[in-house]
């Protein structure tokens, strides 16, 4: 077989073409010249000043706010005495496990849930019900069912994260077209092929996209399960968060809220938008 | 008869046979009856090309997706080389109005599939593929998703990978109507040259009176709905030597156009209901 010029290159020069013709507009604050991470940081650099400049201006009594260098001294003392890389670990298995526990249950199920037409109508409602009643909702709940224990945390995580996985796994195999369906038909496929190479494929950008919902419905329902269970569930960052706010020490809580976004945005780095991006120039078709 | 082979080609029993078949439906949106055929026969050779031209909604597609399988008639009867159609089979291939190649599949991938699902063996599926690319000029494309392809090449895409299964009848439905003009034209030559070259059975659907007559052995000229051959004409030159350039100054092919028109013109189009 031949092998053409990599289809990635093709598209890539496309985005290319893209951004060079949006920068050749000067843009209102002159940024458009500056590489993408640059831009990407500037704003947090002008939040950081803007948070020093009040705590400069204001003098606030050191319970209530404290500077900028101060909070990266409690982040830097934090993790010299371990706890804060423990509990952040803790914290991402939790995510893990919900993850994997979330796709290993939510995505066949939507699949099947999808297969039929009239099942999928019907599983609809409900499913959108669910999905309303965010996990936190059933944490009180879930501590009366399993107490203030690990699979307290693990159940709200699996519960926030499986229906919108399960969801957008049966609203992508229903909205693949028909003819797609009928086309394998008339190669000769049977219903388990049109599965396998129609329904599962074909679904899957659908699915990912449930996925990242999930993730970040499951990040935020970890950390306030962590807030109310962590104490006796082995900690994590929420834990770490919420105890620094019972010894009123602002600047911890402030550290911890900050490694919170900083770890999202890497996850959203390093591990989603990769994934989307393939499925862009795989699945361009689909999405577009 | 258009087959040229003579006396033993003559006496080739039907590729597909169609008796006395009517079809209705219950439009889902309006909730009435649509009657879409009307008492339709018609027998396709081997190796014959049958165009079927009507307007919008007059039951063509209707015809083809009893003839695919994908739907039972009300009444009459279809036949495959003597077995009724009962469900869609590899032995028809479609090429669907709508693309129907599969986004996430390569050009490649999408034009092994129907051999990867009849189980033919990985050299004998690249053997097949790469002579089918270059059969229909996707030499070099091979790694492309079909949302990188022009509208022209992702036809041919779908041409070829119903075409690679080597199906005994191939069922075609609009497959050029999306395409712009320019580019329709040449598929329609190389479609053409296809045929000739593969001798391959083919009903095809189109509302072009031009290219029904262009591509066919015989015109399938069908009323509006109830749709019913309201004749069959055939085409006087043979499809080997068929070119738009000949189309545009050959008398007879001018004369067989001007014919169908007059045939297919004039029947009213139902506003109701989707196209049939």
């Amino acid at each position: 077989m031949v092998k053409p010029a990599s289809t990635t290159t093709a598209t890539g020069k496309d985005l290319g073409a893209v951004r060079a013709a949006q920068s050749e507009s000067p843009g209102l604050f002159g940024v458009a010249g500056l590489s993408s991470v640059i831009r990407a940081l500037l704003p947090f650099v002008v939040a950081i000043l803007a948070w020093w400049a009040i705590w400069a201006v204001l003098d606030p009594p050191e319970i209530i706010l404290v500077s900028p260098a101060s909070v990266f001294g409690s982040f830097i003392d934090s993790i010299a005495e371990g706890a804060l890389p423990t509990f952040i670990a803790r914290s991402l298995a939790r995510l893990g496990i919900g993850t994997l526990i979330a796709i290993g249950l939510g995505v066949p199920m939507g699949w099947l849930l999808g297969l039929d037409e009239d099942v999928a109508q019907a599983a609809e409602p409900i499913m959108r019900f669910f999905n309303a009643v965010s996990g936190i909702a059933w944490l009180p709940a879930m501590i009366i069912w399993f107490g203030f224990t690990e699979t307290t945390i693990q159940a709200v995580i699996v519960y926030t994260m499986l229906f919108p996985v399960a969801f957008n796994a049966m609203i992508g195999v229903r909205t693949i077209p028909k003819r797609y369906r009928d086309a394998c038909r008339t190669m000769g496929a049977g219903t388990l092929r049109i599965i396998r190479d129609v329904y599962m494929p074909g679904s899957f950008p659908s699915v990912m996209t449930g996925l990242r919902l999930g993730i970040g419905f499951g990040w935020r329902a970890l950390i306030a399960g962590e807030f109310v269970v962590g104490t006796t569930a082995g900690g994590g960052l929420g834990f770490f968060i919420f105890d620094a706010r019972t010894q009123g020490v602002i600047g911890k809580v402030m550290a911890g809220m900050i490694v919170l976004g900083v770890l999202w945005l890497l996850m959203d780095r390093l591990i989603l938008r990769p994934i989307e991006e393939t499925i862009n120039v795989k699945w361009g078709a689909v999405s577009a | 008869m258009t087959v040229p082979t003579g006396g033993a080609a003559q006496a080739a029993p039907p590729t597909i046979s169609v008796e006395g078949l009517s079809h209705s439906f219950t439009d889902p949106q309006t909730r009435k009856t649509v009657h879409a055929l009307d008492d339709v026969n018609l027998e396709i050779l081997p190796g014959d090309f049958v165009t079927v031209v009507g307007p919008s909604g007059c039951g063509k597609t209707t015809l083809l997706n009893i003839l695919a399988g994908f739907i039972r008639p009300s009444a009459g009867k279809a036949f495959v080389n003597g077995r009724a159609i009962e469900r869609p089979g590899a032995d028809r291939g479609v090429v669907f109005q709508e693309l129907a190649i599969l986004p996430w599949r390569t050009v490649y991938r999408n034009i092994a599939h129907g051999l990867e699902i009849q189980g033919v063996a990985k050299p004998e599926i690249d053997e097949r593929v790469n002579r089918m690319t270059s059969l229909v000029g996707l030499e070099g494309f091979e790694g492309h998703y079909p949302h990188q392809l022009s509208g022209g090449m992702r036809q041919r895409v779908a041409v070829a990978r119903t075409w690679v299964s080597d199906p005994e009848i191939i069922l075609m439905d609009e497959p050029f109507a999306a395409v712009d003009a320019m580019t329709r034209l040449t598929l329609q030559e190389e479609l053409n040259d296809l045929t000739v070259r593969t001798g391959k059975t083919v009903f095809f659907i189109t509302h072009s009176v031009e290219e029904a007559v262009f591509l066919g052995d015989r015109v399938m000229a069908l009323s509006a709905r109830p749709g019913r051959i309201k004749e069959e004409v055939h085409v006087p030159v043979p499809r080997a030597e068929r070119s738009w350039e000949r189309m545009s100054h050959d008398e007879a092919l001018q004369d067989t156009v001007e014919h169908v028109l007059s045939l297919v013109r004039g029947e009213a189009v139902e506003p109701t209901g989707q196209d049939g």
